[in-house]
């Protein structure tokens, strides 16, 4: 996948998780992890996943929910999710 | 012709805090647990560890049980004990003993439905751990063959790799009660119950049965442990605490539970005790994910309307509610919004308490052991307190009932939320 369209999934997923936890853009680091340091909860986590999927038309297996901690992390389930989705 | 109404005549729970309605009920209303730290060794080393709500003294050969036919199963099963197997059939002989209906006749015209996840797991499981392991160590000593590998594999799993497959249980437990009318094995995960209830009501309703017997059970073995502490959702410490700020987890609990039920007029003519009568259940498969429920969607609320509808009844009457209330906090969230989002326009509110900090949670037979305590609440006019109800969550917007309160209950419903999105919920009504 080109860096460019990585970027903007990225800015994508920071858009949609500021709008599902009512945090701001600029607390979404990359690496900022969304429980520990944002507050997400178990409830909040499944809430991103089913915007992940909606937004992206995409579907995430059970176990990778728990492992959306960070944007970075989502960027990686995204990224395979979509890889899985164009290979079918 | 007007359907047949079908009504509960027989409950036979076996739980942590009683064997026999009336030993449960009496643990219910002493708010007894009994809750034990399960140790797995292999070899004299600790596995792992886990609480679960344990049954204890029981034995199949107090239930006063043809003996030669579960020595048949003992054989059939090679010498191995299956517990939730026992566990069915002590509580189908306590239900059809509650209900008086005369089983022991060829043409007793009682049909069976059995509600279970996966009996027998725990000793496939370990023999092929066992075997594993012991090639694992010769194959140090000496090379074996794939095909040798292979075949002794199979020969070692034949008996009880294919006794997963659960139509050889239907077939003991039918044989033990001489019932040889159309019979169903159930398997829809925490809602199996449920379910259960609805197919077996359908056989009454299509003439198949006069009555059915209704059984379900659970053992919490290491493996079911394994599989739930992995996904985060077992409550270390062993305290389920549903809809509460602090909840961990849910908790396994040990045991089962049966219910007789039968068309009324049936019932009426034998001048049987009645429960309640079963007015319908709403059924609804999400369909998203197998663990996960999706926080946001509308499915549940949906088979708690359908329940509403195909019961006839304005949810108004609902006086008590009886959740699924595992103790998770994103499950409970998930059952909460349902719940209110269906009953938030009401004048009354159903009260609404859960057994799980009772009983536990058993699995494939949790729903049909709650329905039986709920009913046991019908009877007595007593909604118990929700134990461990200590710290409510605001973010749940849900309250449930924290002492028990004498009331005269007239319509009841259990909801159950379960993995694979099988949500599901029934309503009964006491009969006079």
């Amino acid at each position: 996948m080109p860096e460019e369209m990585l970027d903007k999934l990225k800015q994508e997923l920071i858009e949609l998780v500021a709008n599902v936890t009512g945090r701001d853009t600029k607390e979404l680091k990359p690496d900022a992890n969304f429980w520990k340091d944002l507050g997400v909860d178990s409830i909040k986590a499944i809430e991103i996943s089913v915007a992940i999927e909606r937004k992206f038309k995409v579907s995430i297996r059970d176990e990778q929910i728990p492992q959306i901690t960070t944007i970075a992390e989502a960027l990686k389930v995204l990224k395979e999710a979509l890889e899985k989705k164009n290979k079918v | 012709m007007p359907d047949k109404r079908i009504v509960i005549t027989g409950i036979g729970p076996i739980s942590s805090i009683g064997i026999g309605k009336d030993k449960l009920w009496q643990g219910i209303l002493q708010q007894r647990t009994n809750l034990k730290l399960e140790k797995c060794t292999l070899d004299g080393e600790i596995w792992d560890q886990f609480y679960f709500h344990k049954v204890e003294n029981f034995d199949i050969s107090d239930f006063g049980i043809d003996k030669d036919k579960l020595n048949d199963i003992k054989e059939w099963k090679e010498g191995e004990e299956i517990i939730d197997l026992n566990y069915l059939i002590a509580a189908i002989k306590l239900a059809l003993d509650d209900s008086g209906l005369e089983y022991n006749r060829k043409d007793n015209n009682i049909s069976l439905v059995l509600a279970h996840e996966n009996l027998g797991l725990m000793p496939f499981g370990f023999k092929v751990s066992d075997l594993a392991y012991e090639m694992l160590i010769n194959k140090r000593k000496k090379d074996i063959s794939k095909k040798v590998f292979f075949d002794k594999f199979y020969r070692a799993f034949l008996k009880s790799g294919y006794d997963i497959q659960t139509f050889a249980d239907l077939f003991h437990i039918a044989r033990v009660f001489n019932i040889h009318n159309y019979s169903l094995f159930i398997n829809n995960a925490c809602a199996s119950g449920l379910y259960a209830i609805e197919a077996a009501s359908q056989i009454i309703r299509n003439n198949q049965a006069k009555a059915v017997i209704i059984a379900a059970s659970d053992y919490p073995d290491i493996y079911k442990y394994l599989w739930f502490h992995e996904l985060g959702i077992y409550s270390p410490d062993g305290m389920v605490r549903p809809f509460c700020k602090d909840s961990n987890g849910l908790v396994f609990g040990d045991g089962g539970a049966a219910i007789a039920i039968e068309d009324l007029e049936h019932a009426r003519k034998r001048k049987a005790q009645i429960y309640a009568e079963y007015l319908g259940g709403g059924f609804d498969l999400e369909g998203w994910k197998i663990t996960v429920p999706q926080i946001g969607g509308n499915s549940y609320q949906k088979a708690i309307s359908k329940a509403l509808k195909n019961s006839g009844i304005d949810k108004e009457k609902i006086d008590f509610l009886c959740p699924h209330g595992v103790g998770s906090q994103p499950i409970d969230y998930y059952e909460a919004k349902a719940i209110t989002d269906v009953f938030e326009t009401n004048q009354k509110k159903p009260l609404i308490s859960t057994f799980k900090p009772y009983v536990g949670h058993n699995l494939g037979g949790s729903a049909l052991l709650e329905a039986a305590i709920l009913l046991l609440a019908l009877k007595n006019g007593i909604v118990p307190a929700t134990l461990n109800y200590d710290k409510p969550d605001p973010k749940f917007n849900i309250s449930l009932v924290k002492t028990e309160i004498k009331s005269k209950l007239n319509i009841i419903m259990k909801t159950c939320c379960a993995f694979a999105g099988f949500n599901a919920a029934a309503v009964f009504k006491k009969i006079d």
